[in-house]
């Protein structure tokens, strides 16, 4: 790392910005914060890329930071007024407040199939948008969305380079898994659309499952076939959630606390489970 | 890199014979990085996989009186799960790595290191992950220094560092090992000679009150060792850490000091520039060696400046704050003494914002030229 640090030419003047992800646990939203850390230090800045530990469990919502600037500026406590703000989950702002602190037309980068216009906040930033779990399909074939947000962070904020981006990837993967993460970055970074939200004197209400429902957390959801299924109660077993009841010898989905893992499907030796996509209209 | 990595990387480059450890949030992924170096032949060392903190502790100590250069790492509770055998071990150039943790949280305060302070033990803080890599190096040169031959552990903050990421630069295995040769013990049993030389040769301090004595002025003099390692490291590697005890950082001119240590100093420094440039005259000490307390250094403080503000994020229970009291100590038969102010932060990991710093350095800025209330505070917290 020390050689590329010398091939840099120009160095942006950054004296410190301050950057907040909100993902799940599964999307990278770590991984993400130090991909963009390096990126950063390649092009000559310090960085800090400080992952929030709580729970870590798939599905659980996580937060991540990352600090871009002079070293001599580097303070050691946590994020609190970001300049940007990266949203990995379309919908995790049902249920985190994800502007808070954010300072006034501050940016936000976030994952979702809908333009910026037809976002709503109670004020108006600075709004891009990609549909990053569809670019993820696409291209690394599951729906973790951590390098793809960041090429949209390159085009919504213009504080890091797509090259540098690249770079980074490829520091922290390798193989055929840094391959289609690169497509990835680069597939979100055309298809970002950057614009205004739609400003709202409060947000609608978004009728919430009731409290601990993981229903929220799924991008897939487990479908059981009782035709194929012999009862066998191995998905029973395996399920992290218990959210799986066996009723008349036949394994049942509780909707509302299964987190969409997939360990069913995955463990289910007859192949009676299968994952499929949640609808669009979930969001918003 | 992480925190942890570079704690790691340390080990690796001094090209440490033997390791032991028991997993313990959150150090474990130092020895998780060991392990792979040592698995993809990165890396010569024997593992010896253990049943707890305390077998870690006395298998490296075994190592390092056959000879070994050794490295042990733990956190929290499994520090004080090492403590009889650290008490014991206090002539083996052991070299040991705490991730800090608090015993009330899996967040960190310094409480689990202080809590070794009486062992006999070199106690160093480090700030970044850069500090983190360079004193575990550091850490060799001062333990296995033939005028001590005194064990050294390092902290670094859990979580703040363990697991956050940052630019390090790691240097060249040549230039280290021209450094740090490899380890010569002259107390390493020759199973030629009879059980009681080796004994002599050891110099264990052991015995009546004259060997109290005699371990308390030896391991005083460790002060000026870590010094010239200090200068020895920046001359080779050209980074340094303060006179290798305290750092002054914007101090000139100063009329208030606060004192911080561990990755509150990074925080402060941000702090007290700002301040600086608002035109508040206060400084930052930073505090990087606690064992031995280096009583010298914080005397030529009370010199310059006017008043301490020490921020302590340990405690000893029905004690206070352990810096607090010992700054106190240090500085009480000097006439013209500066008023110290005493606060407690950070605790079990709680976050410390620049705006608590800026308040801890007003105040005792303040209290030069006004009286201000002297009872300790606790700053922050939920
Ligand atoms: S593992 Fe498959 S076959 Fe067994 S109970 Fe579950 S769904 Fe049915
Ligand atoms: S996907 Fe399957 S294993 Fe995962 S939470 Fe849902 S039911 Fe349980």
């Amino acid at each position: 790392m020390q050689t590329l640090l010398t091939t840099v030419s120009t160095l942006p003047e950054i004296i410190l910005i301050e950057i907040r992800f909100h993902g799940r646990g599964g999307q990278g939203a770590v991984t993400a914060s130090r991909v963009l850390a390096i990126a950063a230090f390649l092009e000559g800045h310090h960085s800090q890329s400080i992952p929030m530990y709580g729970t870590e469990r798939r599905g659980a919502p996580v937060t991540a930071f990352v600090r871009i600037g002079e070293k001599s500026r580097m303070i050691r406590s946590l994020v609190h007024e970001p300049d940007y703000v990266v949203v990995l989950d379309p919908l995790l702002r049902n249920t985190v407040n994800i502007t808070e602190g954010l300072k006034p037309g501050g940016t936000i980068i976030i994952n979702s199939a809908s333009p910026p216009e037809e976002i709503e906040f109670t004020s108006e930033y600075k709004v891009a948008t990609v549909d990053a779990t569809k670019v993820a399909l696409e291209t690394i074939g599951r729906p973790i969305t951590n390098t793809a947000i960041l090429g949209a962070f390159a085009k919504g904020t213009g504080e890091v380079k797509l090259e540098s981006l690249i770079e980074a990837v490829k520091t922290e993967m390798s193989g055929r898994m840094a391959d289609t993460n690169i497509k990835a970055v680069e597939k979100a970074y055309n298809s970002t659309i950057v614009g205004k939200n739609r400003v709202v004197k409060e947000l609608k209400k978004v009728a919430l499952p009731p409290a601990n429902s993981r229903a929220d957390w799924r991008t897939f959801r487990p479908i059981v076939d009782p035709a194929k299924c012999t009862g066998c109660q191995i998905c029973w077993t395996f399920c992290p959630e218990h959210s799986i009841n066996m009723m008349e010898r036949k394994s049942t989905i509780d909707y509302i606390y299964c987190k969409g893992c997939g360990v069913c499907a995955e463990e289910c030796p007859t192949k009676a489970i299968t994952m499929v996509m949640e609808s669009e209209k979930k969001e918003g | 890199m992480v925190g942890n990595k570079a704690v790691a990387y340390g080990a690796k480059l001094a090209r440490v014979q033997v390791i032991s450890a028991y997993p313990i949030t959150p150090q474990t992924t130092i020895v998780q990085y060991l392990a792979e170096f040592i698995a993809n032949g990165e890396m010569k060392a024997h593992f010896i996989e253990v049943e707890s903190e305390l077998s870690a502790m006395v298998a490296v100590q075994g190592a390092s009186f056959a000879g070994a250069r050794v490295f042990t790492a733990t956190s929290g509770p499994g520090l004080f799960f090492m403590h009889h055998p650290m008490m014991e071990g206090a002539d083996l150039p052991v070299v040991m790595g705490v991730v800090h943790r608090s015993n009330k949280s899996m967040q960190p305060d310094h409480t689990d290191l202080m809590a070794q302070r009486d062992n006999g033990w070199i106690q160093l803080y480090c700030e970044n992950n850069q500090e983190a890599l360079d004193t575990a190096l550091m850490s060799y040169k001062i333990a296995e220094d033939p005028r001590l031959s005194t064990p050294t552990v390092f902290g670094i903050d859990g979580y703040i560092l363990s697991y956050t990421a940052e630019p390090v630069e790691v240097p060249d295995q040549e230039m280290v090992d021209e450094w740090l040769p490899p380890l010569k013990a002259p107390w390493a049993p020759d199973i030629h000679l009879p059980v009681q030389e080796w004994k002599k040769r050891q110099g264990r301090m052991y015995g009546s009150q004259k060997a109290w004595l005699e371990h308390d002025t030896k391991f005083r003099s460790s002060l000026g060792v870590i010094r010239e390692v200090n200068a020895g490291f920046e001359k080779t590697f050209g980074r340094s850490y303060g006179n290798g005890l305290i750092e002054e950082h914007n101090c000139e001119g100063a009329d208030a000091v606060i004192t911080a240590m561990g990755t509150i100093a990074s925080t402060a420094r941000v702090v007290v520039d700002d301040l600086r440039s608002e035109g508040k005259n206060v400084g930052l000490i930073k505090l990087k060696c606690y064992r031995p307390f280096p009583v010298d250094e914080i005397r030529g403080l009370a010199k310059k400046y006017h008043a301490i503000g020490v921020i302590d994020r340990n405690i000893s229970l029905g004690g206070g704050g352990n810096v607090l009291n010992e700054t106190r100590s240090a500085i009480y038969d000097i006439a013209e003494r500066p008023k110290v102010l005493g606060f407690h932060t950070g605790m079990s990991g709680d976050e410390v914002t620049p705006q608590m710093i800026r308040r801890i350095a007003e105040k005792t800025l303040k209290s030069v030229s006004e009286p201000v209330p002297t009872a300790v505070e606790w700053v922050g917290g939920a």
